[in-house]
Order: C-alpha cells, then sequence, then structure tokens
C-alpha cells in the first residue's frame, strides 16, 4: 500500500513546509522592518539565526525539559503530513479534519511540559496565557469546522478540497460568515498581534521560551515556522480552495501578507480582552453561520 | 561584510553565523542604555547587521555593558553573564567599564571590569554615538573572523581568579561556583 | 458452572478472607491478592460463553445467572480494575486501623458488582445492586471526619435511585409477569408509549443518579474526593459505570433499537433528550474541574464529565455511536483509575497531602508516577495514540455524520476544558520547584508502580491497536442490532472516512527519531540545576515561589459566575428547606402533659363529631 510516490510525498510535505515556514519568518521580518520605515534583515535572516542556534550550547534542566521540546517539534512536523499541501496529501486516508483537530495540541502540550520543567514564573504565565488563548479560539473555531462538515458532509480535508476546485471557494458559497470569522480568529491561532501576549518579549520575556537557548531555541523558533505554515495551510485549503502548489503557495502568500499587515497595526490585547472578543464577535458570527448552514441542507 | 560569501559559510558556518546573529541582551546598566533605543530603531537600524535585542539572556550572545558599573550592578551583571550560553562576546560601553570613567574615585563602582568578568572589546567616550557602535560592531567581526574573542574560553580556563575578585568586591556569593574550582591547598 | 463457580469464588473470597485474615494481617493481603486474581483467571477463561444457570428459587420465582459477550466485557473490567486495586492498597493500606473491614468491603463490593453483570433476572440485578451499593457506602465513609458527610450524601441519593429501580421492576412484573431478562428482551417494544415513558423515567432516576448524569451527579465530587484512594480508583473507574450497563439493559436489551428510535416525548424524541443531557454533562463538569484545588476533586469532577460522553454515543441509536460510547467506559475506566492511583501514590509518599497549591516539582523524587500520570492525563484528553482519542473519534463522527453539529461541539470544547484542567493537575503536582520538606521523599514502592504501569500499556496498546477491544465491543453493537462497522486491527475501515492509528504511530515515531537526531547534532548541552533560573539578575530563593497558585485567574474572573454547580446548590436548599420543615413538626412533641392532654380531647371531639354530627362513617 505504499508506494514511491506516496514515501516521496511524506519525505518532501516536511521540507516544503519548512522551506516556506523559514521564507515566511524572513518575509516578516523584512517586511515589519519596511513598515517600520527602516531597510530590514536579508530574507534569509532566520537561516543564520538558526545555525548561530545549533552551535551555541544551550542549557537544560532535565530530561523531561528535552523530551518535552522534542515532542512539540515531532507533533507538528507529524501533523504537516496530514495537511494537504498543493496537490499533495501525504496521509489523507487517517481519520481527516478530527485527527488534525487532535494532533494540533502536541505542540503546546509539549512546550507546556517542557517549560514546567524550567521552573520560572515567566514560562508560567506564559503557558497560562497560551492555553487560556487556544480555549479562546478554539470555541469559534469548532463551530467553523463544523459548518464546514457539515456543508460538504464529510470529515476528510481532501474531500473538502476537491469540493472546491473550479473556483468554487467556501468563501463564496453560503460559508462566506464563517470564512470571515475564521479570518478574524487567524491572529489568535498564529500567534500575530493583537493576540501575540504569550509569546511577549518585553512584558513576561518571551513567557515559555524564557529558559530556551541554543538549540532548544532553534526547535521553537521552527516549530514557529511549521505552525505559522501549518495555520495558513488549513485556512487557504479549507476556505481559499487548494489547488496546484504554485497557486497554493501564492494564496498563503497573500494570507500571510494580510496577517503582517494585522500584525503591524495593533498593540496586544490582555488575556482577557482577547477571550471576551473572541467569545463575543468571530463565535457569534460562526455560530450564526451554523444555523444558517443547517437551514441551508 | 562578508555575509554573501558562500564559501566562507562552508568553511566555518559556526563563525559567520555568530557574526552575523547578535543578539543583545536588553540589559540597561548606567547611562550608556540611552543610545541604545536609537540603535535598535529606525534611525539607525541595527537590525539589518543582525544585530536585534533579546528578552533573555538565555537567547543571547551580546553582552552590551553601557555605562557604569556600581557593586549592586556588578552582581546583576554576573549573574545575567554566566546565564548566558557559550559561545558569547561582551563589549564595554562608555570610559567607565574601562578605568572608571567619570567616577574615578568613587567608593561604589567598579573601576575596572575586566577583573570580574571577561571583556572582549571597548568603546571609549562619555556617552559613545549610535554610529560608534556599529563601529564596534564591524571590529567584533574582525576578532571573531580571527579567532581572537575568546573572553567565555578565559573565564571557563581562569574562573578561580575571576571568582576570587568577584568575592573580594562583592562579599560571600549566593550562588555556587559555575566551573569546578581547582583548589591548590586541596 | 463456571460462572456460579466466579460467583462462590468472589463471595466465598471476600468472606474467606475476613475470616482468616482476622489472625494474621500477612495471610489476609496475601488472601486478598490470591482471590482477586482467582476470579481475574476464571472471568477470563469464561470468555466466548453464552449460557444461563438457575441459580435460586425465591418466591416461587426462578433466580438465573446470565453471561453473554456484554456481561464478559463488563466483568473483565470490574475484575481487573478491583485486582489492580487490591494490589496498590497493600502498601497503601498499611498502618491504617480495620483493614479487614476494608478488604471484605472492597471485595464484597467487587462480588456485587460480578453479580449485577452476570445476573439473568430483575431480582437478582437488584439483591446485587444493593449490596454493591451499600458496600461502597461503607468504604466511602471509612475516613471518618468529612467522609461521613459525603458517604451520606451519597447513600441517600444512591437510596432513591434504587426504591425508584424497585419500582420499575415491580412494575415491570405486574406488567409482564415474568422477571427473566432475556425474557423481557424485546416485550418492550410493544408496550404503550406512556408505559415506556414511564419505565423509562424511573429506569433513568435510578441508573442516573449511579452514573452521576447531570442532575444527579453532586454525590460523586465529596464521595469519590473522601474514599480512600484505591477504592476511589474502583469507584470512578467501573462501579458508575454500573449505572451504563443499566442503561444499556434498558435502551437496546428491552426497548430495542426501533422502539428507542421512534419513542417521542409530544414531539421530541426521548434520544435527543438524552443527548443533550449527555452534551450538557460534558461541559459544566469538565470546566468546573478547572476550578478545583484539590487533587481527587479534580479527577472527580472528571468522572462526571467524561460520563457525559458515554451517554450522547450511547442515546444516539447508531452503530458507530453505540460502538463509541462503550469502548469509551473501558477506556474511562483505565485512565481515571490510574489517575486516582497516581494520587494515591502521592498521598501514601507526602502523607497524605492533596492540595494542588502545596505540592510541586515531584517529577523527580516519582519518576515512574509521573510517566502514568501523564500517560493518563493524555488519556483523558484524548491525544492520537491513546485508546481514549479512539473512542471520541467514533463518537464525534457519528454525531457529525448524522448532522449534530450542536451536540459535537459540546463534545469538543469538553476536550479543551480537560486540557487546562489536567495541566494544572500535572504542573502542580509534578512540575515546578520541588518544595523543602518534600526533598528527601522516597519513589513510590513497587507494587504501587505495578498497576499504574500496567494501566498506561492498557492505555497506549489500545490506543495503537484498537482493534482488539474493538472486534469485541462491534460483537455486541451486532448482538443489539447494529452492523457493526468495519473493524480492523488498526482502526476503522468505512466509507465515510477512515481511522487507521497504525499509521499515526508510525509516523509519530519516525518523525520523533528524526527530531532527536537533529537535537542530537545541535550543540551539546549544559546540564543546571532547576533554581538556575532568570530572574533578571536576581537569585531565585528557594520554597518562596509556587508559580501555579491562580493559574487560570484571568479566565476565572470571567466565568467562575456562570460555573458553579447550581443543582448541588438545589439541592441543599430542598435538604434546608426539609430541616426547616421537620423542625416546626417537632414542636408537636414538646413534652408538656397538658398539650398531650389537649390534643387528646381535640382529637376525641372531632371524631365525634364526624360521626354523630356529620355522619362522615
Amino acid at each position: 500500500m505504499v508506494t514511491a510516490f506516496g514515501i516521496l510525498e511524506i519525505i518532501a510535505s516536511p521540507l516544503v513546509a519548512l522551506v516556506v515556514g523559514i521564507f515566511f519568518l524572513g518575509l516578516f521580518r523584512k517586511m515589519m522592518a519596511r513598515i517600520h520605515w527602516r531597510y530590514g534583515p536579508p530574507l534569509y535572516q532566520p537561516v543564520i539565526d538558526l545555525v548561530r542556534l545549533f552551535h551555541q550550547r544551550g542549557f537544560s534542566h532535565g530530561t523531561l525539559f528535552d523530551l518535552g521540546i522534542v515532542v512539540s517539534l515531532a507533533g507538528t512536523v507529524i501533523l504537516v503530513l496530514f495537511v494537504p499541501i498543493g496537490g499533495m496529501c501525504a496521509l489523507e486516508s487517517s481519520g481527516g479534519l478530527l485527527v488534525i483537530l487532535y494532533l494540533m495540541l502536541f505542540a503546546p502540550l509539549g512546550i507546556a511540559l517542557s517549560g514546567g520543567e524550567g521552573a520560572n514564573p515567566n514560562i508560567s504565565i506564559g503557558i497560562s496565557r497560551k492555553l487560556i488563548l487556544a480555549l479562546s479560539y478554539e470555541v469559534p473555531f469548532i463551530f467553523i469546522i463544523l459548518s464546514l462538515m457539515s456543508y460538504y458532509r464529510t470529515i476528510s480535508i481532501v474531500e473538502i478540497v476537491n469540493a472546491q476546485s473550479n473556483f468554487h471557494w467556501a468563501l463564496f458559497s453560503p460559508l462566506v460568515l464563517s470564512g470571515l470569522a475564521y479570518f478574524m480568529i487567524l491572529p489568535a491561532m498564529l500567534g500575530l498581534r493583537p493576540f501575540d501576549m504569550a509569546g511577549a518579549p518585553q512584558e513576561i520575556s518571551s513567557g515559555t521560551a524564557v529558559e530556551y537557548g541554543g538549540k532548544y531555541l532553534a526547535f521553537s523558533k521552527i516549530e514557529h515556522a511549521l505552525a505559522l505554515f501549518i495555520g495558513i495551510a488549513l485556512f487557504v485549503n479549507l476556505f481559499l480552495g487548494g489547488g496546484n502548489i504554485l497557486t497554493f503557495l501564492l494564496k498563503m502568500l497573500v494570507v500571510f501578507v494580510a496577517g503582517v499587515f494585522v500584525h503591524a497595526v495593533f498593540p496586544r490585547f490582555r488575556i482577557e480582552q482577547a477571550t471576551k472578543y473572541l467569545w463575543f464577535w468571530p463565535t457569534m458570527i460562526s455560530f450564526v453561520s451554523l444555523i444558517l448552514i443547517q437551514i441551508v441542507r | 561584510m562578508d555575509r554573501n560569501q558562500i564559501k566562507k559559510w562552508l568553511k566555518s558556518p559556526g563563525k559567520m553565523a555568530h557574526k552575523y546573529s547578535l543578539w543583545a541582551i536588553y540589559f540597561c546598566t548606567g547611562c550608556g542604555i540611552i543610545e541604545i533605543p536609537p540603535v535598535i530603531t529606525s534611525r539607525w537600524d541595527a537590525e539589518r547587521f543582525g544585530v536585534l535585542p533579546a528578552p533573555s539572556p538565555r537567547q543571547a550572545n551580546l553582552f552590551l555593558i553601557t555605562g557604569y558599573v556600581s557593586v549592586k550592578t556588578l552582581k546583576a551583571i554576573i549573574k545575567t553573564y554566566e546565564q548566558m550560553p557559550e559561545p558569547k562576546y561582551t563589549v564595554g560601553f562608555g570610559s567607565c567599564p574601562i578605568n572608571g570613567g567619570m567616577y574615578w574615585d568613587s567608593y561604589n563602582t567598579i573601576k575596572h571590569l575586566d577583573k570580574y568578568i571577561p571583556v572582549d572589546g571597548w568603546i571609549a567616550g562619555c556617552m559613545p554615538r549610535p554610529e560608534a557602535i556599529f563601529i564596534a560592531v564591524t571590529h567584533l567581526w574582525t576578532l571573531i573572523d580571527k579567532g581572537m574573542a575568546k573572553g567565555y574560553v578565559k573565564y571557563r580556563e581562569q574562573y578561580g581568579r575571576y571568582r576570587e575578585n568577584q568575592e573580594m568586591a562583592l562579599g560571600r556569593l549566593e550562588w555556587p561556583p559555575l566551573f569546578p574550582l581547582k583548589d591548590e591547598n586541596d | 458452572m463456571l460462572v456460579k463457580l466466579i460467583m462462590l469464588t468472589a463471595f466465598g473470597g471476600a468472606f474467606l478472607t475476613w475470616f482468616l485474615g482476622k489472625t494474621s494481617s500477612r495471610l489476609r493481603d496475601f488472601l486478598a491478592v490470591i482471590v482477586s486474581l482467582a476470579v481475574n483467571v476464571l472471568v477470563a477463561l469464561s470468555y466466548g460463553k453464552i449460557q444461563e444457570i438457575h441459580w435460586i428459587t425465591f418466591l416461587d420465582l426462578s433466580l438465573v445467572l446470565r453471561i453473554n459477550t456484554l456481561s464478559w466485557f463488563f466483568a473483565i473490567a470490574i475484575q481487573t480494575v478491583t485486582t489492580l486495586s487490591v494490589i496498590f492498597s497493600l502498601t497503601y493500606m498499611k498502618g491504617k486501623e480495620r483493614v479487614d473491614f476494608y478488604y471484605l468491603m472492597m471485595l464484597l463490593c467487587n462480588a456485587g458488582m460480578l453479580g449485577i453483570v452476570l445476573s439473568g433476572d430483575l431480582v437478582s440485578f437488584y439483591i446485587f445492586w444493593e449490596i454493591m451499593s451499600w458496600s461502597a457506602f461503607l468504604l466511602i465513609s471509612y475516613n471518618r471526619g468529612p467522609a461521613l458527610a459525603a458517604g451520606m450524601k451519597y447513600i441517600v441519593m444512591s437510596l432513591v435511585g434504587s426504591v425508584a429501580m424497585l419500582i420499575g421492576m415491580l412494575s415491570l412484573y405486574t406488567n409482564y409477569g415474568t422477571i427473566n431478562i432475556s425474557a423481557l428482551a424485546a416485550l418492550g417494544a410493544s408496550a404503550s408509549t406512556g408505559y415506556m415513558i414511564f419505565i423509562l423515567i424511573l429506569f433513568f432516576v435510578a441508573f442516573g443518579i449511579k452514573n452521576a448524569v447531570w442532575p444527579f451527579h453532586s454525590w460523586l465530587p465529596p464521595a469519590h474526593s473522601e474514599a480512600p484512594s484505591p477504592f476511589s480508583a474502583v469507584l470512578s473507574g467501573i462501579l458508575v459505570r454500573m449505572g451504563m450497563y443499566g442503561f444499556l439493559l434498558m435502551l437496546y436489551v428491552f426497548l430495542g433499537v426501533k422502539a428507542f428510535l421512534d419513542l417521542k416525548l409530544g414531539w421530541c424524541p426521548v434520544h435527543y433528550i438524552l443527548a443533550w443531557i449527555g452534551a450538557i454533562n460534558i461541559v459544566v463538569p469538565t470546566f468546573i474541574a478547572m476550578f478545583q484545588n484539590d487533587s481527587k476533586r479534580l479527577l472527580a469532577w472528571h468522572g462526571v464529565g467524561q460520563g457525559g460522553y458515554m451517554i450522547l454515543g450511547v442515546s444516539l441509536g447508531t452503530g458507530m455511536g453505540v460502538v463509541g460510547g462503550t469502548f469509551h467506559i473501558v477506556n474511562h475506566t483505565s485512565y481515571i483509575a490510574l489517575l486516582f492511583l497516581v494520587v494515591g501514590a502521592i498521598e501514601y509518599r507526602t502523607g497524605g497531602v492533596r492540595d494542588l497549591n502545596s505540592l510541586g516539582g515531584l517529577i523527580k523524587k516519582m519518576p515512574v508516577v509521573f510517566i502514568g500520570a501523564l500517560v493518563g492525563a493524555c488519556g483523558l484528553i484524548g491525544l492520537p495514540m491513546t485508546n481514549g482519542f479512539v473512542s471520541k473519534w467514533l463518537i464525534y463522527k457519528t454525531l457529525i455524520l448524522d448532522g449534530h453539529p450542536f451536540l459535537a461541539f459540546a463534545a469538543l470544547v469538553g476536550t479543551w476544558g480537560t486540557i487546562l484542567s489536567l495541566y494544572k493537575f500535572l504542573h502542580n503536582i509534578f512540575m515546578g520547584q520541588l518544595p523543602e520538606k518534600y526533598s528527601n521523599l522516597k519513589k513510590a514502592p513497587f507494587n504501587m508502580q505495578l498497576p499504574i504501569i500496567i494501566f498506561s500499556l492498557i492505555i497506549i496498546v489500545f490506543g495503537i491497536l484498537p482493534g482488539i477491544p474493538l472486534k469485541l465491543i462491534g460483537a455486541i453493537g451486532s448482538s443489539f442490532g447494529f452492523e457493526s462497522p468495519g473493524i480492523n486491527i488498526g482502526g476503522i475501515v468505512s466509507e465515510t472516512g477512515t481511522l487507521n492509528t497504525i499509521n499515526i504511530f508510525a509516523a509519530f515515531l519516525v518523525s520523533f527519531i528524526l527530531v532527536w537526531l537533529l537535537f542530537r547534532a545541535g550543540g551539546k548541552k549544559v546540564d543546571i540545576p532547576q533554581d538556575n533560573s532568570y530572574a533578571a539578575g536576581s537569585h531565585v530563593p528557594r520554597d518562596k515561589y509556587h508559580y501555579t497558585v491562580e493559574f487560570y485567574e484571568p479566565l476565572f474572573r470571567m466565568i467562575k459566575p456562570y460555573f458553579r454547580d447550581f443543582v448541588d446548590e438545589f439541592y441543599m436548599q430542598l435538604v434546608k428547606a426539609l430541616e426547616w420543615l421537620s423542625e416546626r413538626v417537632r414542636k408537636v412533641y414538646c413534652g408538656d402533659l397538658g398539650i398531650y392532654v389537649i390534643y387528646i380531647v381535640l382529637f376525641l371531639s372531632i371524631l365525634v363529631i364526624s360521626k354523630i354530627g356529620l355522619k362522615l362513617w
């Protein structure tokens, strides 16, 4: 059952995700710099940072400290295998969107376990904020996913992507309200302002990353890049139709640039403001959309 | 700036990466910190050289001592320096860490910072302008290229001497020795 | 024959342990373990048997014992949990008082539960149900102090349920003339709607109180927190699920699938009402669990919450739903028993500390217990590669594809409440700074580690190869009349979406190895002690920081007013009103002879007037 093309897909998907994710990190810094009217680092600056971090000798607080970050990155890597990228999806018939929803739990849980071992109050505050933020955006996110699955009557993400070919994007169908709600919670899922309080650099000394040095920080950055990739890829797959690999990456670029523009303009919310906002507007819009879909179907 | 010379990257990636990704701890020692915000913001953009402020010493590899060092600050400086991962570089900024500067006869400042933590380079001035910081960064690149920025190795090898000096200035230290001390009287 | 042997060994062994244990405590420990293991082996040997045996005649009624796939499924779960708890209690109960009473009640409770699932008629069901309830009450109040109030709450509510069940059974007997469950099997389908609703309500009260379904759940948190920890594991793991066994019997054996799905209360189908009760049962208790500061109370609220998944799965009436709900029963047993045993090990070593705000950093002292807690927490959350994920996946799939998105929303949001509360549980006990007073803690003894390891293995093996238990549960589903979903060793294969846990496990293993190799390729790490932490240049003092007191404070401030236990407050108000009424009525007995004479004169005059004057009688 394992074909050569299948193995190629399994190897190529994480590599594509890594390259695109790191490119997005560099593009992010360059764009923020240009918005600030300065020059900014070159686009390959994250690669330089990662090489430097791998070269440094980081500190470890114990076995769980190491294992936690490894588990977190491993979980994110296999999540990439389940998300369709362009035309390829490595592990498509293994449970669909529900498995993706649950595999997304590995990353914050791994970092939370590793950070708990770090025994620093900033880490605990960071984890607390991250978990509360995740709870806050999951409520509208679940409504959105349920609207999609009810409308297309399937739990497989590949089928949802295939149903949107030829410009029958979900964004142009009765699911438009869900798409709007998803775009409103996208900064929370990606960790962009106004929802970047979980890893705030100045306020809580970067939260969970305060004790990470050397290769641990490198892993944390790679995990951030992959999480960025997966978050945007999910949005493009679910609402903007997949398309072949070039269209897919182009759509991801457009969504990412829109996200950076939002990030550049907003200040940071407090966590209770974020929860109040996420449980009010996006929840209401996605709830109305779910009721609409039930009526339409 | 030889950032785009691939051959050098392939020969010694560690050195090149350290040169072009110097994250400085945002440690505001003394009066010199006022010169840092223009350096890292739009006016004299330091990010194009790869220099960023790091929120935590664990994530940094450059330590800028910007200004006079009082005895109370010395404790924090030593603790922060020891919390940075190796390889790391220190730059003394201003005249006060070099020889006491304006406070050369004060009871409460440290005159020669080099006795307590190893310093790789100095920037003279009271205060130096932000352009001096960039010149210092390029000098640091030359030192790293030639392999002469070995302050952290010196700290590891001569830790006994440094710890003695630290204890003389601060009294009993609350943290245990970072490296095992070789005791001649043992 | 084997069934009779199982019951004899279970009951006889309990009394034998008590008698012979009065002579020597080592003999009692040895006998307790031997009896549990023997019954375990006997139950395992009776796999695949389907038979009915008469055991006694009582009041002209023939009482029978019966075993089939559903009974075997529950029996093996009951016996495994009890055996592992008994092994755990060998060291946990050392040095406590009345230990022979403890073992007697534990084994008697176990025998009662086995009797419930192996009974073939209503009267033996009731007898064994009562034995189980009473022995559980005696064990819950074992510790005295606040446990007495908890036990009182439990037994009062349990008695209400038992009385409701008795009324239901009497009504069934007078209506159909038989008490045999197999004979009653299809008779319910032909009854009138009103009668079905009546029976359903009575049995819902009975089984709902035992299963701690949402309006009847308020006995569970105090009872499970005050009971001794190995018995909490049995209580929360399998004793409350006897209510689920009752539900399965009631809905699918007595009513049958068609009748259950067609049953309507006015315009509203009854199974929708049950499903919504299940949905509320998932969301509210899971979020209340987040606010608890006592580790056992946190787990007890999760015991209530996960019951909602089972009710949701079972009441949908689809093949996949019943399989998912039933599988969740045994999954929940494995991880909640594991987590209660973990708390028991911590209590044993720290001298009874349950308060989450005073523990910390115990991972260095008790690594095996931590791994068990981690696996149990992952199972409860439902991470992939644990068995909780498979059962939840089945329930979600049937909810989404049958068009119940709001129920699916409730089920999915429950997971996030679980994640938050279990992370607080793990962090407060095992991570963070180790307080000074625990720096000499020893590791948990081996016979506490053994049940923890066995439960963790069950969780992981059933998570990666769910086909092993799913085949049996598919057979149970077929016996109810559903067509079973295509089950293979790695998961479910169906045309509406497959689940392949072996793929997920293989992918995780490969990516873990690759990332680990990348990790080793990085710069060599430097090990530093835990208190060498970034504190902006200051030295972190020991024993001054506990980072997870008020961990989710911003969230609590927002949602705490909405997540109080309203039902419990209502019951307490009811109890207060009853007490007020009884106080008033008590005043009739005032002890004053003159008033009593007036009572007599008044009553006689009423009698005389009603006979002579009004001619009432």
